[in-house]
Formats: C-alpha cells, sequence, structure tokens
C-alpha cells in the first residue's frame, strides 16, 4: 500500500501498467534495430515471400497428399450408443465417501452419478459394469440404461435392485435436469423393445421383472401398460396361408 | 543515499474550517479500504478511454479513389517502372495502403475488474484524505453566487459532488453547474475516471449506502485492519 507521504495523490498522470502483462507488439519491416527489418522474416524470394495467399494446407508440392495416399475405409453408423461405464468398486466407494446416497424411493440414476463426480460425462447413458463386485457392500438401487450380467448377479446377491430403463436423449437431458413434466417416450426401435423386454438385462418392460418387483416405491405405472403394449408380440403369429389340398 | 526532499505544492489548498460539530461515519472496509491496486485503475482508464474514442477516421483505398482502370503507361518500352491503374498508392494522388477505416476500438473489461477499480478508487480517495461524506445535497434557490460562496467557505474546491439520488436535484445543478473546478454527478452514473480526475470527492449520506450495497463484499479478503473513518461535514 503506497503511503500519502511518499508519494502525491493518485491521479491520472502516475498510473501503470502490471509488470510483465503488456507485450510489445511485433512490427516487422521497420529497420534493421528491430530485428524483423528488411525481408521482415520472409526469407529471400520464393513462393512464401510474396504476397497474397499461399499453398493450400495439406498440399505436398503436387506429390499425393498423405491425406489421399491411404483409401477410406468403412462408415460411421449413426444410430450407434456411446454408454458411460460406472463400476460397482466405484459406486460403493461413493457411497462410502457419502457422496451417493440411494433408497428405495430415491434409486441411482444418471443425474446423481453425474453430479456427485461418479461419472463425467453422461454420453447416451450409464452402463453399470462388474468391476469390483467383491468390494460392493450395501444395497442400491439403480436404474441405468444398461447393466452387465456380473453387475446384476452382484447387486442382487447384496438385495439391491437394477432396473434397466430406456432413456432417448430427450430423456436423459431430462433426467439429468430434473424435470417431471415431460412423459419419457417409450422405445420405438425393434432392437430397443426387445432388450428391455428381457428379464436377463432386467429391462422394465420385462414382465417377469415388474411381476417380482410388484409394488416397490422406484416402479412407474407406466412400465405395465408398456410391458402390456409392447409385449404383444410374445402371442402374435404370422398369417400362414393354409396349404389347398 | 540522501534522502530526496519531497516536493511541495506552490499553492496549497485553503486549510479546511474548524470543525465545531460534527459526526463521525463507518465505513464499509472492503469498499473504502481496499488495498491499491494502481494497475487495476490503468486497465479501469484504459478501458473507459477507449470506450470514448469516436473512430471515425476513413481513408480512401485504390478501389475507393475515383478513377478508370486504364494502364497508365505500356508495360515495356518506356524505359521507367511498370504502372497500372493512376489510383495505386505509389502514385501521387492514389489510395492510402493500409489506412484506417472506422472501426470500434471498445474493449471488454470483465465487470469484476471494473468493480475492484471503483473500490481502489474509493479506497485510494479516503487514503489522501480527500472523501467527504455529507447528510444531504440540495440547494434550495438556483443562484450560483450563493453556492459558490458556500463551497469556498468550506474550503471545497476542486471537488466532486456525488449524489445518491437518482437524478442530481435541478436547483443544485443550475447552481453549481457554472462553478469552476467544481462537477456534481449521481452515484450511478459516477465512473473511476472521474473519481481519479477530481482531487477530492464529497459524498451523499445515499451514495455512501449505494456503493457500499453495490460493492461491498460479505467478508474481507485481504486485510482485516480496524476500519478507516471519515469525517462528514455539516
Amino acid at each position: 500500500m503506497a503511503s500519502t507521504a511518499s508519494r502525491s495523490r493518485i491521479s491520472l498522470a502516475n498510473l501503470s501498467p502490471a509488470r510483465g502483462s503488456l507485450h510489445k507488439q511485433k512490427r516487422v519491416g521497420r529497420g534493421q534495430g528491430s530485428n524483423h527489418g528488411g525481408t521482415a522474416g520472409r526469407g529471400h524470394n520464393g513462393q512464401k515471400s510474396r504476397s497474397g495467399a499461399g499453398i493450400k494446407p495439406g498440399f505436398e508440392g503436387g506429390q499425393t497428399p498423405i491425406t489421399k495416399l491411404f483409401p477410406k475405409r468403412g462408415f460411421v453408423n449413426q444410430n450407434e450408443r456411446v454408454w458411460a461405464p460406472v463400476n460397482l468398486e466405484r459406486i460403493q466407494h461413493w457411497i462410502n465417501l457419502g457422496r451417493l446416497s440411494c433408497s428405495p424411493e430415491k434409486p441411482i440414476t444418471a443425474r446423481e452419478l453425474l453430479f456427485s463426480g461418479c461419472v463425467h460425462d453422461i454420453h447416451d447413458g450409464i452402463k453399470v459394469l462388474g468391476d469390483g463386485a467383491e468390494f460392493l457392500t450395501s444395497q442400491i438401487y439403480i436404474t441405468p440404461s444398461r447393466a452387465s450380467k456380473s453387475a446384476i448377479r452382484a447387486i442382487e446377491d447384496r438385495g439391491g435392485q437394477v432396473v434397466c430403463k430406456y432413456y432417448n436423449p430427450l430423456a436423459l437431458q431430462d433426467c439429468v435436469k430434473g424435470r417431471t413434466d415431460r412423459i419419457t417416450a417409450a422405445p420405438t426401435r425393434r432392437q430397443d423393445i426387445m432388450w428391455y423386454s428381457k428379464f436377463q438385462n432386467r429391462g422394465f418392460l420385462s414382465p417377469d421383472l415388474l411381476k417380482k418387483l410388484g409394488d416397490a416405491p422406484f416402479v412407474e405405472e407406466r412400465w405395465k401398460l408398456l410391458s402390456q403394449q409392447l409385449g404383444k408380440w410374445r402371442k402374435q403369429e404370422f398369417d400362414v396361408e393354409k396349404k389347398k389340398k | 543515499m540522501a534522502k530526496t526532499v519531497p516536493l511541495k505544492r506552490a499553492i496549497p489548498d485553503p486549510p479546511p474550517p474548524s470543525i465545531t460539530e460534527c459526526q463521525l461515519v463507518a465505513l464499509d472496509p472492503t469498499v473504502f479500504h481496499h488495498p491499491i491496486r494502481r494497475d487495476i485503475l490503468h486497465l479501469c482508464i484504459n478501458h473507459y478511454r477507449d470506450s470514448l474514442r469516436q473512430g471515425s477516421a476513413n481513408t480512401r483505398t485504390r478501389g475507393e479513389v475515383r478513377g478508370s482502370g486504364r494502364k497508365i503507361r505500356p508495360q515495356k518500352g518506356s524505359g521507367r517502372a511498370r504502372l497500372g491503374d493512376a489510383q495505386s498508392p505509389m502514385l501521387r494522388g492514389g489510395g492510402v495502403a493500409f489506412g484506417p477505416k472506422p472501426r470500434d476500438f471498445s474493449t471488454k473489461l470483465p465487470r469484476k475488474v471494473i468493480q475492484m477499480g471503483m473500490r481502489v478508487a474509493l479506497s485510494s480517495k479516503v487514503l489522501e484524505q480527500n472523501l467527504g461524506v455529507m447528510k444531504t445535497m440540495d440547494w434550495p434557490n438556483g443562484k450560483t453566487k450563493y453556492l459558490s460562496h458556500k463551497i469556498s467557505s468550506l474550503g471545497l474546491k476542486n471537488t466532486l459532488f456525488i449524489t445518491g439520488e437518482d437524478e442530481v436535484p435541478t436547483m443544485l445543478q443550475r447552481a453549481i453547474r457554472n462553478i469552476p473546478l467544481v462537477g456534481v454527478t449521481t452515484s450511478r452514473e459516477v465512473n473511476i475516471h472521474e473519481l481519479l480526475k477530481w482531487p477530492r470527492v464529497m459524498l451523499d449520506a445515499k451514495a455512501v449506502d449505494f456503493f457500499e450495497q453495490s460493492l461491498g463484499k460479505p467478508y474481507a479478503s485481504v486485510d482485516d485492519t480496524p476500519v478507516q473513518e471519515a469525517i462528514s461535514r455539516l
């Protein structure tokens, strides 16, 4: 702090920037003393010393550039989904630290995992994996997008419950933001309907799972309705033309 | 090394009149006792002055100078340098190469840096004992001579009066606007440039509240020394 005795008052006349905060601009072609005079850092003659646009980036003088040497391969699957993995030991560690908590009324969802830092990015959904299943000791109730078989086994052995729920991108955003005014959409693709209807996956449309869960707090009414409607394929048959004798 | 003698001003400001009745004002230390940061003031002043620039300098390029595109002399044969049209910057009467064009010189500065600058400016005024607080600022009639007399008797020349009202009261505005070396403004409109330009600053009680509300911090960040008090004049 400057004392008033040694300096005159702080005015517009005695302000200066912080030492090292300002850097001199590089001005080329302004004399020998600046070290950038004469040819202004461009060397002597040649295409690069001329004014105007230089060569196109990636151009190698006519030689086949590295971007064209190798053939194109494959395609990008637009329907591909990337799951954010989370292992059981990580969840247990978070619960031990008190960063995550769950109960049958409030199961662990993508929102809790993201906000507690268990998962850094949700991508297209959460997949629970079974690494470190031996460290899992608490009962957890979790509704991820997917779960591996060993994870399901480990969670249910400890008395918890896994229900794999279908989240489309909008539903995932609503889950993370905590919006409950919208109804989350049902799966439309055959693959998804088949996957979520299987008990081995603990899919939310599987009739065996819904019967087992019964009236658990985190089961939604809508699941039963969807399971009925989307499970009609089990009883349907193709129309087979009767052979005329 | 011999100590240098500090320079003394030739014409000192008149000494303040003896204060028979005065009250003490407790000021928020996070606003009025902030550590002095000249580099922050420098940033704020540069930002302010950049915003004042008109940026209207304009020149004509070779494309804008009036003239045809006819080649002045043949490429070869004349023995002189080769030339295209008559508007080239090499020639007299031609366009300007890379000359100024109207542009915006304003810069951006983080809001919190500007707020810190205000705190530093107010604190510097308190440190130099050039900050005063008044209860209210108004003048009954719009007569300049009476107000000028009062200001001289109080010894408040070279002062900026900052009122905390939304607008400067009309009578005060009329009376004060012609007095040299005295200025008035509202706490909402005052900026750091004005605070540094004017040697002395007088605040309204309302203005003090305004600054403490808008600039005050819930906790003291660096210094925990006891609050400095400003003496208010009636």
